[in-house]
């Protein structure tokens, strides 16, 4: 029925509509919207005396009232105390507050249902005879789909005998009140160049860690990103440089939500209820176990294929170029243990600097960065896929010549250089280990980037520096076999461990999208590693190497060229496909093009990229005028199902074409289709 | 090797960066094309060498009544299209949402208020809407003749509907227009604006 009406209908009804609209936008009044009565939970009070007002707003269903920080959009709701003189009002408190989505990824923080508003309020030291006339003038914006303004001036009298107290109400919404924040949990609220980023830490392990935040009015914030013990929040414009930010810190545990008032500090500080010094002590605590942790690792370092046979050769050098004297094996070994040192320091300065360069162009080093994630994520599979056999790492001929030469010799510098020496020439084993550290020292200061990194220098020398002065121990060294292989290769496993906690960040920050990003990432890397591992390697002749090279290439091409063509956006203006967008568009006398299609269809975006948004078809559409309209499948919407069945298609692809003018009879094109398939439907019509 | 492998998982990793809406003061304005409610195209380009006012606009939105009933709005428009400011209103709501109208109820809603705007833009889609992140009616842009932004946020320092407020508000608007035009640097390049949030799809 709908189909046979002209077209003259749909327009009055249009305006019978809008017209409606702007009708009921005049007749709404926030003031029916929203019903506020003036309360409180005492109805008589004595002089001295701490009793509470507030105002109770009855909101409309589905309308909502704003919280003090209002989000993307609305206002704060409004509050002005007219009391007797000698009266004194507290501040505003505000119950917890829901975070809402409006359409366009919009976010406010408001009331729904209902809310108590209220304020503490003191009773001066003597009180007049007769009723206390208490009042309050309070604004609010109400906002559906559309938004309206509304304001009540409220009164009541105490001790007057008709005012009823309801203390009951009070205590309620008391209850969902942010706390101040107890001692065993503490907040760091931290700027980080264009972030800011809050993060818990404390005794308390709750589920789940969400802010609230309170930012000044000249700064606009994104939305809060969790993930783990953390949120960031972007800031994405400032008119006056923000050093502090509050809130309130909302947090989960199983079903009970707790929300605690986190005050305003500058940035860096910790946020506890017995002030900064515990804070400190707990940094330490972190700090001392991570270099606990570096030292161990450095230990660790020892067992490595290429290390452990060195150790016992270089000892006995030691002490047999000491000719008897232990001290001097000792300074020997001490020398050599400087050297590793050396080597650790320069990488430390490495990674410092490249920070610093890093974030002088803007890139943030942080897990709250998924580029960053990503970026490491592939370096800690690469070194996994290192460490379980797939490729070796070679340290090229050149570099070692110009070392071995100062290393050859005897004397304190020459003992210096054989560390660096042993450093580098362990690297094939110890990079894995080095190279992720870096990566991860890329999210810490440069001073604890230094201290790790020695800890870590300072943990691999402390076998050298212990059988040197106890040569005798030498018999403790477990001797080199095939365990210290498998020792790897468990450490390449620990490392994929890692991996899988690195990609639920990412899933965190940016959805499964990105993790399949991800997913794609290591495998190009798992391949380029494999390549790398089985052709191009020391024995390899030069053509199997650039045969290699070449492969190498052209999965990275291939990879880029596939991700771009997965993400590319259509150049063709598409429609949202419903059954009204139809009809309009088989009523403006058009031909009509309809791509039924869904995001994990590999059949409908190859026949979209090859065949629907290629230059001749975009030319055809043209020059016919044909709209387009898309029919997203992607969450198996009910209405494209039954469409689908009409068809006597089980799902998508699916492509119909309208021939224009007064023929409503589509014709169905095959599943896989090329610009000719398309092209000639259109002429057919 | 490890270098190459680091070379090639930089480019690969830059690649996958989701590109944001990177509207910022002090950065080139993005480009866009709209079509006005008298079925003009316009481009932010075409305005290269004028400053240009972007300004969110809703007519059903309390906030923007409260700048077009005291008049406010339309004294700003007139002051600054009269010395060359191109102004430029822009309708993102989507259809079906509130302050969607036909193109030429608009034009009607403008001769009855006065408008003295240089066009209403129409971006019922929200691109230009997303581009630039509006969130609010309204919500305003300031571009000056190089295309580089040099104020975005509130109009001015009064988040309310008081028709009163307008007079005590400082307009930010205001400052930085005659700031950047008398050749001097603004003081308040970025506010958090106020007001209904932008009608966007559902």
């Amino acid at each position: 029925m709908k189909k046979g009406l002209p077209r003259s209908f749909y327009f009055v009804l249009f305006y019978l509509v809008c017209g409606v609209r702007i009708l009921t936008a005049q007749v709404q009044d926030g003031r029916e919207l929203v019903h506020a009565t003036l309360l409180t939970d005492t109805a008589t009070v004595q002089a001295g005396q701490k009793f509470h007002i507030g105002v109770l707003y009855k909101i409309e269903p589905d309308w909502h009232i704003y919280w003090k920080y209002a989000g993307d959009s609305g206002i704060p709701t409004e509050i002005e105390w007219h009391l007797p003189p000698g009266f004194q009002a507290g501040p505003l408190q505000w119950p917890l507050p829901s975070r809402d989505k409006e359409p366009g990824d919009l976010e406010v923080f408001a009331y729904g249902s209902e809310v108590l508003l209220y304020a503490e309020v003191t009773a001066p030291a003597s009180l007049p005879a007769g009723p206390i006339a208490i009042k309050a003038d309070s604004k609010w914006l109400v906002c559906k789909s559309s938004c309206v303004p509304g304001d009540a001036n409220l009164s009541l009298e105490l001790n007057s005998g008709h005012t009823a107290a309801d203390p009951a109400l009070f205590q309620r919404f008391a209850a969902q009140v942010p706390r101040v924040l107890p001692g065993n949990y503490q907040l760091s609220v931290a700027r980080q160049a264009q972030q800011v980023v809050v993060s818990f830490s404390g005794t308390g392990s709750p589920a789940s860690l969400d802010f609230y935040p309170e930012p000044p009015p000249e700064v606009v914030l994104g939305h809060g990103k969790q993930s783990g013990k953390t949120v960031t929040f972007s800031i994405d414009s400032e008119g006056k440089a923000m050093d502090q930010l509050g809130g309130v810190a909302v947090i989960k545990d199983g079903s009970k939500v707790e929300a605690f008032q986190v005050p305003a500090q500058e940035f860096g500080k910790l946020n506890s209820a017995d002030g900064g010094d515990r804070g400190q002590t707990l940094d330490l605590v972190a700090l001392l176990q991570a270099v606990g942790f570096a030292l161990l690792g450095g230990l660790i370092l020892n067992v490595m294929p290429c290390v452990l046979p060195v150790i016992s050769l270089k000892i006995f050098g030691f002490v047999s170029e000491a000719g008897g004297q232990p001290e001097k094996a000792f300074r020997l070994a001490l020398a050599f243990a400087t050297g590793i040192l050396a080597c650790f320091g320069l990488l430390a300065v490495v990674v410092v600097l490249l920070r610093g360069a890093g974030a002088n162009v803007g890139w943030g080093f942080q897990f709250q960065d998924e580029r960053f994630v990503l970026f490491i994520t592939c370096i800690v599979f690469a070194f996994a896929l290192n460490l379980l056999g797939v490729y070796e790492i070679t340290v090229s001929a050149g570099a070692t010549g110009g070392l071995a030469r100062l290393a050859s010799g005897q004397g304190y510098a020459s003992a210096f250089f054989q560390g660096v020496f042993a450093t580098v020439l362990a690297t094939p084993c110890t990079a894995p280990f080095l190279g992720t550290a870096s990566a991860f020292a890329f999210a810490q200061p440069p001073l604890i980037t230094f201290l790790i990194f020695f800890s870590v220098g300072i943990g691999m020398a402390a076998p050298y520096l212990l059988l040197a002065a106890n040569p005798k121990w030498l018999g403790y060294l477990p001797k080199p076999g095939e365990w210290m292989m498998r020792v790897k290769q468990v450490f390449g496993f620990l490392l994929l461990g890692t991996v899988l906690w690195l990609a639920w960040i990412v899933g965190q920050l940016k959805g499964v999208q990105e993790m399949v990003v991800l997913g794609a990432l290591l495998l190009l890397i798992g391949i380029i590693a494999w390549i790398k591992g089985s052709f191009w390697n020391p024995v390899a002749s030069a053509g199997t190497k650039w045969l290699s090279a070449g492969a190498i290439a052209a999965v990275v091409i291939l990879a880029v060229s596939g991700y771009s063509f997965f993400t590319a956006p259509s150049k063709l203006a598409w429609q949202k496909f419903s059954q009204e967008s139809l009809d309009a568009a088989l009523d403006s006398g058009h031909p009509v093009f309809v791509d039924f299609t869904a995001d994990w269809c590999i059949t409908c975006k190859a026949n979209e990229r090859f065949a629907i948004d290629t230059a001749t078809v975009r030319n055809a559409f043209t020059q016919q005028k044909v709209i387009t309209l898309r029919a997203d499948w992607t969450n198996g919407d009910p209405v494209i199902t039954q469409i689908l069945k009409q068809h006597g298609r089980a799902g998508v692809p699916m492509y119909l074409v309208y021939p224009g003018g007064k023929n409503r009879e589509p014709a169905l094109l095959p599943e896989l289709i090329s610009a000719q398939t398309v092209l000639d439907a259109l002429k057919r019509g | 090797m490890i270098r190459t492998l680091l070379i090639t998982l930089g480019v690969l990793v830059s690649n996958c960066g989701i590109t944001l809406a990177e509207v910022q003061v002090g950065k080139e304005a993005p480009d866009f094309v709209l079509t006005d409610s008298n079925g003009k195209t316009h481009h932010l380009s075409d305005y290269k060498g004028k400053y240009v006012v972007l300004e969110w606009y809703q007519p059903d939105c309390p906030f923007v009544r409260k700048h077009y009933n005291s008049g406010n709005m339309q004294a700003l428009q007139k002051e600054y299209v009269s010395k060359g400011v191109v102004w430029l209103s822009i309708d993102s709501s989507a259809a079906g949402q509130e302050g969607n109208y036909p193109p030429d109820q608009l034009n009607q809603i403008a001769t009855k208020t006065g408008s003295a705007r240089t066009a209403l833009l129409l971006d019922p889609d929200g691109k230009v809407g997303h581009l630039y992140g509006a969130k609010t009616t309204p919500d305003m842009y300031i571009i000056n003749p190089q295309g580089v932004l040099v104020y975005q946020g509130a109009i001015d320092d009064k988040p309310s509907t008081a028709l009163g407020d307008v007079k005590t508000a400082k307009n930010y608007v205001k400052t930085a227009l005659n700031a950047v035009m008398a050749g001097q640097s603004v003081a308040t390049t970025s506010t958090r604006p106020y007001g209904c949030s932008v009608k966007y799809a559902q």
